[in-house]
This record gives C-alpha cells, sequence and structure tokens, in this order.
C-alpha cells in the first residue's frame, strides 16, 4: 500500500491582504502533508484561513509566501487534477443538473455521447437519477450539493477539496450528506481535503484532522483518527477525541 | 391531471387563499373600467373638446371603410411595426455584440466606452436633422433612428450583465481549467442573459417610442403619421384612437419578450414557480 505516499505538501504557505491600509494576516507559515486517498479535514474556528487555504491550493488566488507541490512538482493557478465542491452558489443556475455536472468534461472537449454516460455514472452515484432535467433552483440544498459533489468527481479529480459544503444546511440534512460523503468516497477513492467548523463532523469522516489556529490560521495540531467507519459518535473513544480537539481549539470571536 | 389535484388536496386555507388571489386578475379589469367611467365624464363636457369614446368608436368604424393613404388602421400599425422589427433585428445583434465586447474586454471599455457613453447622452430625434440630410425622408432613415434608439439600452444592460458576473461562477470556471472563450461563452454570457434581456425589453418599449415621434416628423404611413394627420385636419379621435393603439401594440410587444424570455432562459420561469 502507498497510502502514506505524500500526494500534496504545503510548505511554509503565508496569505495576508491589505484592509483598510493595514495588513491583515489570513494564514502565517502553514506546511503540512496530504496523503494519497486520505481523507483530510482541516478544522478550524471561525471562517479563518481554512477557506483561503483551500482556494491556494485549488488555485484560485496565489499565495503572498510559500509553495504547494503536487506529487512533488510545484504547481501555479489552477490544475485539473484538482477538483473543488464549494460552500454556496455551487452550481450554474442556467444549467439542468446533467449540464452542471458534465461541464468538467465538456471543457475538456470530451464528445457529447461518453461525457453524458460519466456525468450519469456520477448522477446515478449521489442518487439523483430522475433529476437530470431539474434547474438547480428546483432542488433542495442537499440535493444542490450532492450537484456539486457530482460535477466534481465527473472530472475525476486526483485530490477534491470541500469547502464546508454542508455548512448552508439543516441538521439533518447535514448528517445525511456526511454519510452520503463518507459512501461516494469509499466508493471512488480520492484523496479529500474537507474543510469544516464542526468537530463532530470532522471526527465522523476524517482519516486525519488538521487542526488551525484562530486568525492567522497555523497547524496547531494534527490529528490521526483511526477510528472503524462508519463511526459512531457515541462511542467513548469519538468523544473522548472530541473533547480533546474542543480542549485545543480557539474560541471564534 | 393537476387540475384534479388541486380539488382533491386544497384545505380550506388554501381555497381562502386562491379567491382571495383572484383579485388579482381582476384589479388590472376594474382599472380599464374606471378608466373608461372616467374618460365619459371628462368627454360628457362639450367645453372640453375631449374626443368621446364613442366618438373615438365610430372613428375607428370609419377608418375600417375608408382607409388613410391606402392603409387601413392595421396596415399603418404594421407599417410601424415593421420598422421597429427591422430596426431591433440590427439594434440586439450589434448591440449584444458590442456589450460583450466591452464588458468583457476591459481595453475595448478604455478605448470605446467614454464614446460610447457621451453618444448615450444624445436622444434619438435628435439625430433626425442628419440623417434627413443624409438619406432624405424614405423608409431607411427611419429605421435607422429607431435602430439608434433600441441600440443604446441593449449596449448598456449587456455590458453591465458580462461585466458584473459573480466571481464564484468565474472560480467554477477556473476550477475546471476553462480558457478564456469558454469562460465568456459557457459563464459569462449565460449568467448576464437576464441583464441582457432587461436590455431588449427596455430596446423594444424605446424603438416603439421612437418610431412613432420619427413617424410624426414625415412620413406617409404607420401610427406617427396618423397622429399628425389627426392634428393638422382637427379630426381628435384619430388621434386619441391612434394613441390607444400604441399602448396597446406596447402592451402586446412586452408580452412576447416576455414569452421570448420564458424559452430561452427556461430557468429563470422555473424560479418564479
Amino acid at each position: 500500500m502507498d497510502s502514506q505516499k505524500v500526494k500534496l505538501k504545503l510548505e511554509h504557505i503565508s496569505q495576508s491582504y491589505i484592509v483598510k491600509n493595514q495588513v491583515f494576516d489570513a494564514a502565517v507559515d502553514v506546511s503540512m502533508e496530504v496523503r494519497d486517498s486520505e481523507f483530510l479535514v482541516l478544522l478550524g474556528p471561525g471562517r479563518c484561513g481554512k477557506t483561503i487555504l483551500l482556494n491556494m491550493i485549488a488555485g484560485l488566488e496565489k499565495p503572498v509566501d510559500g509553495k504547494i507541490y503536487l506529487d512533488g512538482e510545484e504547481i501555479n493557478g489552477s490544475d485539473e487534477r484538482i477538483g473543488m465542491v464549494f460552500q454556496k452558489r455551487a452550481l450554474m443556475p442556467w444549467k439542468t443538473v446533467m449540464q452542471n455536472v458534465e461541464f468538467g468534461p465538456k471543457i475538456k472537449g470530451v464528445p457529447k455521447e461518453q461525457r453524458r454516460e460519466i456525468a450519469q455514472k456520477y448522477i446515478d452515484l449521489v442518487g439523483l437519477q430522475g433529476f437530470e432535467k431539474s434547474y438547480p433552483d428546483e432542488l433542495s440544498g442537499g440535493m444542490k450539493q450532492r450537484v456539486s459533489i457530482a460535477r466534481a468527481y465527473a472530472n475525476n479529480p486526483e485530490i477534491l477539496l470541500m469547502d464546508e459544503p454542508f455548512g448552508a444546511l439543516d441538521a439533518q440534512t447535514r448528517y445525511a450528506m456526511e454519510e452520503e460523503v463518507q459512501r461516494i468516497w469509499q466508493a471512488e477513492k480520492r484523496t479529500v481535503i474537507f474543510v469544516t467548523n464542526n468537530i463532530e463532523e470532522a471526527l465522523y469522516l476524517a482519516d486525519r484532522i488538521v487542526l488551525l489556529s484562530n486568525c492567522p490560521a497555523h497547524v496547531k495540531a494534527v490529528y490521526d483518527i483511526n477510528l472503524p467507519r462508519p463511526r459512531d459518535t457515541i462511542d467513548p473513544e469519538f468523544l473522548r477525541l472530541r473533547k480533546e480537539i474542543s480542549d485545543n481549539t480557539d474560541l471564534a470571536l | 391531471m393537476r387540475k384534479e389535484h388541486e380539488e382533491i388536496f386544497l384545505s380550506e386555507y388554501e381555497r381562502k387563499e386562491l379567491l382571495r388571489n383572484r383579485i388579482y386578475g381582476v384589479l388590472p379589469v376594474l382599472a380599464i373600467i374606471l378608466l373608461i367611467c372616467l374618460w365619459f365624464a371628462a368627454s360628457s363636457n362639450p367645453a372640453s373638446k375631449f374626443p368621446s369614446p364613442m366618438s373615438v368608436w365610430e372613428r375607428y368604424l370609419k377608418i375600417l371603410e375608408k382607409p388613410i393613404k391606402d392603409l387601413g388602421l392595421m396596415g399603418h400599425i404594421w407599417a410601424s411595426l415593421k420598422r421597429v422589427f427591422i430596426a431591433l433585428a440590427f439594434a440586439w445583434l450589434l448591440g449584444i455584440s458590442f456589450g460583450i465586447l466591452i464588458g468583457w474586454n476591459k481595453k475595448a471599455n478604455a478605448l470605446l466606452g467614454p464614446i460610447f457613453t457621451a453618444f448615450r447622452a444624445v436622444p434619438p430625434l435628435a439625430w433626425v436633422p442628419l440623417v434627413t440630410m443624409w438619406f432624405g425622408i424614405g423608409e431607411f432613415p427611419k429605421v435607422l433612428i429607431v435602430f439608434v434608439g433600441a441600440l443604446m439600452p441593449v449596449v448598456v444592460n449587456t455590458q453591465a450583465g458580462i461585466a458584473n458576473v459573480q466571481k464564484e461562477y468565474m472560480d467554477i470556471g477556473t476550477i475546471f481549467h476553462a480558457n478564456e472563450w469558454q469562460m465568456l461563452t459557457e459563464i459569462a454570457i449565460p449568467s448576464a442573459l437576464d441583464a441582457i434581456f432587461a436590455g431588449i425589453r427596455n430596446s423594444t418599449s424605446a424603438g416603439w417610442m421612437v418610431v412613432l415621434a420619427a413617424e410624426m416628423l414625415g412620413g406617409k404611413s404607420g401610427v406617427g403619421f396618423l397622429i399628425v394627420r389627426g392634428m393638422d385636419s382637427g379630426d381628435y379621435p384619430l388621434c386619441l384612437l391612434s394613441m390607444i393603439c400604441i399602448g396597446v401594440v406596447g402592451y402586446l410587444l412586452a408580452i412576447v419578450i416576455q414569452f421570448l424570455e420564458r424559452i430561452i432562459c427556461p430557468w429563470t420561469a422555473k424560479k418564479s414557480n
């Protein structure tokens, strides 16, 4: 097994912005490694740093300092091997479910019949068969995120970034979607980097949890979670880890 | 099918709600009736010289029998509409293309934007003297002036729609490695379609207004010509009749455009359901 192989590496990443003529540090000297096929959760309080780190990995913004390596090679800007599930406004409202999911292959120039086939496979995988012709505005929040996940998978990325994908969902839907993501991840093993501020969600999903500090973000601790899946949220070990991480988490302001 | 379901599943509250919603169908009719009553009242005094509904109706019957310049009422309306349609076709084609160009390309906007903004301030009818000097008073100059009037709203709205695409949508393109052309055709243009349609709506009503004004300044056909004809011969019922036609046609044009938008942007229609 090469599951210990390093897939993605962040080296001394820093990011800052100028806000009202003052330098605002969003992330300071973040270094971490993401292993091949693992489910890594970036856990942090508030809204600081996590999304920014993800955006830098995705190539949506450039770090002020530091380097990002994918399979040992430095990457600059967006890379086809990296896919992303966004927090909100994830879907293009002018495209149907099918058209949204086939977007990646279409951009790559995959012929229509072939990309429809790929898209259908992932629409089925996320359980949305029958909704291919629906527009996003006709779907519920949970269904929209399913489409978003299917779209990311349909592009066949090696690394999948998920930016608090369930933050806007109600608790019930959220639990269901966490189970779904786990099921999909087990069916289609990819490296996943999942951002959340919810400790329980992190513990439920992660192989490893990278705990980030409050602003500016830096790596506070890394936890290996070796609990068997699917995880039992009232298992004593689960609760112990939950308390340990909770005690170590900065308060969000 | 659907109707049956509604009958079965409607609760008492929903039934009342439906009844209450019926008022939205009644109110417009009420307004028209009130307007006509007001019209009767205003014209009942002979001193007001306001053409009465009856006289307008009689004028309508008369024009059916005796055409003006070989054209009946419908003929004149169609003459005006034809000018608008030709002008609109060119205005949409050119306006949307130009709007996309200056909305998408910052350099093009820097180069052409200021000139365009200055031209925008010139009312279409201000072009009449120059256009008449160049092209006389035939069909083409009228269409040209309508084109000028219809072009502006399309360009402005298209440019705004393309330049203000939500960053979130552009991020999707970046993540999926779309090239510049794909960014434009797959993301920017579709997401700007409602803005473009706002431009199309405005240009249609602007075009319809400008054509009438252009016809009033010279011509032998069209609804605008009828108004001038009525004014010159003291035939005020004809003026009022023409004005009513203008209003009705304007209303119908708006409905056609709305229908067009439903077909071209089905997602916006589904959203409102």
